[in-house]
């Protein structure tokens, strides 16, 4: 696929450039299969980076999070350009900011990589369980190898990785300046997992599962903010003239919540599962992200985050698309 | 009087009178409340610089100094900026509705310490309203004190608030200055045009055995702090008071913390010498 | 002080003379985490797989949601919610309930918090000690260990068979006398739990010597660090919601049709709208605000006024954090670079 030694290498290139402030990617964490964002602001800070199925945050998300504080009078704005270690779900998001105009392009520099997914921390909870020390994992083949203290674990992929991630169509950058290493023949069928069961459930049942899923969020909005399409400045959530949900942590407002967050996810999610990794209570978000994105395509053929030059799944109109579930 | 039992239950308050010291998308009413409840009303009491938390139920609460000096009578008196969405729903209150006020919160301003010394308040906009109280308590208490100087000043004066009191200031022989100032010329206009740190220079008071107490805009403090520093003022002698979001009034809630400083238990006021050494402060 | 044992055979009959005295709140598996919830009859719960609950019992005490008063809108009367019941939490960890402790601090200084003292006095804490500790437990580096008992009423300890129990407070003698039928005396079991204990402690792999980090914290305000931790941060309450100690809530109005409650609900400092004023400043405008006042109110302000940190070590803000913010890293960076 692609070495380390050669994103670093390409890295410590690309933060040399005069028009670049940093590049984003990623470093080791402190415990465990723990990796954490990171900023390379150096060359020498690029021997740091990593780039493993380890790699669970959606990079991405580090461009709608930057803070855009008031200058101290007579500062000048910084205009380099933020370079990103990209793979097909951070290339996807990017994308569909793009088409949002939620980023600028010519502020960007998109250093693509090919993936093979990444790993689901809730799938190794049993069987390899975390430890103090800083674990390391790797692809090989349909197989993810863990190295835990000097031990080499080899698991099937189906096991570990992400449910999203196994059903990845896209492990291949959609946009990037550049692509590192050889391209990653996408292995999934089309499927939105988790979607069809449900679908199949009856009204009932579903309504016990979301009312037992909300019930435990404690609507610590990780889901929210781990999201790259999350990026309002001002969220519905957060207001309080008027209050549209109200804080109480209840069943009936955290499932206004969730539905309110999904809504604004509709023709905008790229299927990363960012926001299901990082929530602590455990709820399987994807699963309602998952029912969108199969609507969306089914119904208008659309897939977020894969057309540079495309419109906004809402801001587009085709005379051609179906209307008879349409009021 | 706090509800002894349970802080967090307000009182209710009448308004008995209400009028707008300014106009505009974030006009300021006043309103002068008394307690519902005669044993609340006659055991409140409450010093210049504290604050109480006022609301409306059903939309909730805020935190709003309380403008009336204890010297002039068993009533309240809040002036309130139409901000968000607490104090659109206060401003939607006439005489003979009901608030709701749970109090008094926070420290208060020396005064007592302060018999003998030359009292100087540096006001801007919204800002008066908690100084109001020490000028009225001074007057109240005239012979107590050497000196009461007032400089105050806002944008234009449609933005001034107590309009007619500190007119009214001007003329009461007790008070040895009263000195106002609006930041952009306007016809009939007598006074100083200019800004208040600006308009404290020309004024030019002496720091010998003076206090000073400052608020207004966060930009303003900054000046004046600047300027009274200028003066030869020791920041012992400077006194402000700060602002911060506030939910419980009462040290649990955690947000209004300006470093190891709670607004609401260790402030509202504070000396100058004190908030010098908390850099979040002036955040 | 009264030392039982309790013969996991009896386990069904001891939890049930637990529930038939007070209302029994136990870590119960929802979904793929644990949290503390109310016995509902199934006694076969046992806490044999539980290992730690994912929300701290703190929600116990102090409930993510709570409502303060209730009225109708229109009106000038408020009413009180009902008054709450005698309660007894089985199984929390020694370091949630040297948390409580923590968070009594809170709502007993200057004036008490009704609600929450309401609640913690007529709660009772039979505390499990870890035989074996987490992957990102430090307690042992705040005075803590994995068999302290402050904050409990009860020590258990898992001896493998049995349980050995403790009482600590008056008001957990009388817990033990309710369950008397399900218990055994002890005989020398307690020795057995000192030694469990004492292994256990020499497991925790992680610490901090805080020492000096208090003053660090006040020196290095400006310091480059924060900037650096804050970084990666998501901005999201997973730290502070699942934090033991922390404590922090809004207070909001909500109504529906006439009906209206003032309640408050956990908040948290990682929040933006936490502090921001409505016209628009924030004291704390960026995450580097915000983490620097989420640590430095655990280890400097809490300190200056209580004399105590506000942490526990149980290691959830790191293991719950979706970027790895560790405070320990964080500390021992105070320490090094500050």
């Amino acid at each position: 696929m692609v070495d380390l030694e050669t994103i670093r290498k390409k890295a410590k290139e690309i933060v040399s450039r005069e028009d670049v402030k940093h590049l984003i990617g990623w470093r080791k964490g402190t415990f465990g299969y723990r990796v954490t964002p990171y900023w390379v602001e150096a060359p020498e800070d690029a021997e740091e980076l990593v780039y493993s199925p380890l790699c669970n945050t959606n990079l991405a998300t580090s461009l709608t999070l930057a803070e855009k504080l008031p200058l101290p009078k007579g500062q000048e704005p910084d205009r380099r350009k933020t370079a990103l270690l990209v793979r097909g779900c951070d290339s996807r998001a990017v994308v569909q900011l793009l088409t949002e105009r939620g980023v600028d392009r010519e502020q960007v520099v998109l250093l693509g990589l090919p993936c093979r997914g990444v790993v689901d921390l809730r799938k190794l909870k049993d069987s390899y369980p975390e430890d103090n020390e800083v674990a390391d994992a790797e692809w090989k083949e349909d197989k993810i190898v863990l190295n835990v203290s000097g031990e080499k674990k080899e698991i099937p992929r189906e096991e570990v990785l992400d449910d999203h991630c196994l059903v990845c169509r896209y492990p291949n950058p959609v946009e990037a300046d550049e692509t590192l290493g050889e391209k990653v023949e996408p292995w999934a069928e089309e499927s939105h997992p988790g979607v069809e069961e449900l679908e199949n459930a009856s009204f009932d049942k579903r309504w016990d599962f979301w009312e037992k899923e909300f019930e435990r969020c404690i609507r610590c909005y990780a889901c929210r903010n781990a999201c790259p399409m999350c990026y309002c400045e001002d969220c519905i959530l957060d207001r309080l003239n008027p209050t549209w949900i109200y804080r109480s942590n209840n069943y009936s407002e955290n499932t206004a919540f969730h539905i309110a967050r999904a809504f604004h996810l509709v023709g905008r999610c790229v299927s990363c599962g960012a926001c299901e990794r990082v929530c602590p209570a455990g709820i399987p978000l994807g699963k309602i992200n998952q029912k969108l994105v199969k609507e969306v395509r089914e119904k208008y053929e659309f897939e977020p985050g894969t057309d540079p030059e495309g419109v906004p799944f809402q801001a587009s109109y085709n005379p051609q698309d179906q209307e008879d579930f349409i009021l | 009087m706090s509800n002894k039992e349970n802080p967090y239950i307000p009182h209710m308050a009448k308004v008995e009178d209400t009028w707008y010291e300014t106009h505009g998308e974030r006009a300021i009413k006043t309103f002068r409340v008394v307690f519902e409840d005669e044993e609340v009303k006659e055991s409140w009491e409450h010093l210049p610089g504290q604050c109480a938390m006022i609301g409306v139920l059903g939309v909730g609460e805020s935190m709003i100094s309380i403008s009336s000096s204890p010297t002039e009578g068993k009533f309240l008196r809040f002036s309130v900026m139409r901000m968000g969405k607490v104090t659109q729903a206060l401003h939607q209150l006439e005489p003979g509705d009901s608030m709701t006020v749970r109090g008094p919160y926070g420290n208060n301003f020396p005064l007592e310490e302060w018999k003998g010394k030359k009292i100087l308040t540096i006001g801007g906009g919204i800002g008066q309203a908690p100084l109001r109280p020490i000028v009225e308590y001074v007057r109240a208490n005239i012979n107590d004190y050497q000196d009461l100087t007032v400089i105050y000043g806002a944008r234009t004066t449609n933005d001034l608030c107590f309009k007619q009191e500190l007119e009214d200031l001007r003329e009461c022989q007790e008070v040895s200055s009263c000195h106002l100032s609006i930041d952009i010329e306007e016809e009939g206009w007598s006074h100083f045009v200019g800004f208040v740190p600006t308009l404290l220079m020309e004024v030019n008071p002496s720091p010998e055995n003076t206090i000073a107490i400052t608020c207004g805009p966060p930009i303003m403090i900054k000046f004046v702090l600047e300027n009274l520093k200028k003066l030869g003022f020791e920041d012992e002698q400077i006194y402000t008071t700060l602002e911060n979001r506030m939910k419980c009034g009462i040290g649990k809630c955690g947000r209004c913390n300006a470093g190891p400083l709670y607004v609401c238990k260790d402030g509202p006021v504070f000396n100058y010498a004190t908030l010098k050494q908390v850099p979040e402060a002036f955040a | 002080m009264s030392e039982k044992v309790l013969q996991k055979a009896n386990w069904s009959s001891f939890v049930q003379a637990l529930a038939d005295a007070r209302e029994l709140w136990f870590p119960v598996k929802d979904g793929p985490i644990y949290k503390f919830a109310p016995y509902s009859g199934d006694v076969d719960a046992g806490l044999e797989e539980y290992a730690y609950s994912s929300v701290p019992p703190k929600a116990v005490v102090l409930p993510q949601t709570e409502t303060m008063f209730l009225y109708q809108v229109g009106d000038k009367e408020t009413s009180l919610p009902e008054e709450k019941k005698e309660k007894v939490v089985l199984g929390a960890r020694p370091c949630d309930a040297r948390a409580m402790d923590i968070v009594d601090r809170v709502f007993q200084w200057d004036e008490d918090d009704p609600y929450y003292l309401e609640n913690r006095n007529k709660t009772a804490v039979i505390g499990l000690a870890c035989n074996e500790p987490f992957v990102n437990c430090f307690c042992t580096s705040l005075d803590g260990s994995p068999g302290s008992t402050q904050g409990l009423d009860v020590l258990m300890v898992d001896l493998g068979d049995k349980y050995y129990l403790r009482s600590v407070t008056d008001k957990g003698s009388r817990i033990l006398g309710d369950a008397e039928s399900a218990l055994e005396d002890a005989s020398g079991e307690g020795s057995q739990a000192e030694e469990i204990i004492k292994e256990a402690e020499g497991k925790i792999k992680r610490s901090i010597d805080t020492e000096g980090i208090r003053e660090k914290l006040e020196e290095g305000w400006e310091a480059p660090l924060w900037d650096e931790v804050s970084r990666a941060c998501l901005g999201c309450g997973a730290c502070t919601f699942l934090c033991p100690t922390c404590h922090c809530f809004d207070i909001q109005d909500e109504v529906e049709g006439f009906d209206g409650r003032r309640c408050r609900m956990w908040d948290s400092c990682m929040f933006g709208e936490y502090t921001l004023h409505t016209s628009g400043h924030n004291p704390r405008p960026s995450r580097k605000e915000r983490t620097r006042n989420r640590i430095s109110h655990k280890y400097r302000y809490y300190v200056e006024k209580f004399d105590k940190i506000a942490c526990v070590g149980c290691g959830r803000c790191i293991t719950s954090c979706p970027v790895n913010i560790d405070i320990l890293d964080i500390l021992s960076r105070v320490k090094e670079e500050l």
